[in-house]
């Protein structure tokens, strides 16, 4: 399979965490954009939710950074788990652009504490959570060429795709209480352009990483990515089932529509770990085929 | 059908974008090569990338080798064997970062003919 690296224990760690990494600053942006955008429809108990996971997401956040800068130095040192505490390995990640995006991630995530405070720390917190969107574009695959197209895309794809995946925890439990019918319908009418941005940037970046039908099929990067794209499409039936079936069957109050909507709402959090996973393979062990 | 068509006219187009991840361009020795004389091991990528570790090993073990390059990313790696490789067959392995951070590993083998 061409494009492939070997697999060993730190590279399946180096996955682990990026995926870990990766859902925490999802989870910490989408967090506070959900407590913006939905704050006049979503009920009090709803909005504290929202806050706590920002919270929670953007500290585990910090945590796995930190991880990763060891993890990265295991990596490339050659010496296996002692490269991880190595200054001089640990300098090579800091001056890499891993370190530039710790930077930026880190700053973020920091900032996104401050939805605690009232008033102005709100959009302390929501231009933190564009820092962090930002610092997907300073590394990885997006520093190819053309850089500016590349960057662009993926930033406003990890936004869509934080916006998605902050909001399933709040709905979920908007699903028990007064008004959560209307911020469910709300947030249907919302994710439906969240989710053409969502696949129009994916589509983007995928024909400028991947090129051709013939890479899609005959590389580890496009055969993953098509992987991705399968349970993407999962997740997009699931949410197509929510929005026209089971929002309006909870609207109408039909006995059991409480149950099947979060049962549905679950099974949506499980697709996005698996996604999370697939895309972290993608993105550690695979060349994408222009790099080939 | 239109649109399909268009859709699949855009697909087989490659787009002529440049690589991020440095790679390698060619080695001394040639991968898989044999050769009668080895004074030099070096190896060319496209785009600098930072050699880390680096180990020579044979059938019984690795040879010690000599880094003429140090740690700096660079396009064109060198290093010389500290002792005359007797005939066999001899393989490579090196460790590094790319330009984009992305850990990079590869290999290559020659082999020493008498």
């Amino acid at each position: 399979m061409s494009g492939l690296a070997p697999i060993d224990t730190i590279t399946v760690l180096a996955i682990v965490a990026k995926a870990a990494g990766t859902g925490a600053a999802l989870l910490a942006m989408g967090s506070v954009l959900f407590t913006v955008i939905f704050a006049s429809y979503a009920d009090a108990s709803v909005l504290r939710l929202a806050r706590r996971i920002a919270i929670g997401a953007a500290v585990a956040g910090l945590v796995v950074l930190a991880l990763r800068f060891g993890i990265r130095a295991a990596r490339i040192s050659g010496m296996g788990f002692e490269g991880a505490v190595d200054p001089m390995m640990l300098g090579f990640v800091w001056q890499s652009p891993l370190g530039d995006a710790a930077i930026w991630r880190g700053l973020g995530e920091v900032s996104v504490l401050a939805v605690l405070i009232p008033g102005l720390g709100r959009w302390i917190a929501v231009a933190g959570s564009f820092a962090i969107a930002g610092s997907f574009a300073q590394i990885g695959h997006s520093l190819g060429d053309p850089r500016g197209a590349l960057a662009i895309a993926l930033v406003i794809h990890i936004l869509a795709a934080a916006l998605w995946i902050g909001a399933l925890a709040p709905l979920h439990r908007a699903v028990g209480v007064a008004r959560g019918a209307g911020l469910l319908h709300h947030f249907g009418k919302v994710a439906l352009y969240g989710v053409a941005v969502l696949v129009a940037t994916g589509f983007a970046l995928a024909w400028m990483l991947v090129g051709t039908l013939l890479a899609l099929v005959s590389t580890a990067y496009g055969l993953g990515l098509l992987v991705k794209v399968l349970i993407v499409c999962g997740l997009l039936g699931i949410a197509a089932l929510n929005k026209l079936w089971l929002v309006p069957a909870l609207g109408a109050g039909r006995p059991g529509a409480k149950r099947a909507l979060r049962r549905s709402i679950s099974v949506e959090m499980i697709a996005v770990v698996l996604i999370l996973l697939a895309t972290a393979s993608l993105t550690t062990v695979t060349t994408p085929p222009v790099n080939l | 059908m239109i649109r399909f068509v268009f859709l699949a006219f855009v697909l087989a187009i490659p787009p002529a974008f440049a690589a991020a991840h440095s790679k390698s361009a060619g080695t001394t020795p040639a991968d898989g090569a044999t050769v009668a004389e080895v004074s030099e091991l070096s190896m060319q990528f496209d785009a600098p990338m930072r050699i880390i570790s680096v180990t020579l090993s044979a059938a019984d073990g690795d040879i010690p080798i000599e880094r003429e390059t140090g740690t700096d990313p660079v396009t064109v790696f060198r290093a010389t064997p500290l002792q005359d490789l007797a005939p066999g067959s001899y393989r490579l392995d090196w460790r590094g970062m790319a330009a984009d951070g992305h850990p990079m590993q590869g290999s290559f083998s020659f082999t020493k003919s008498k």
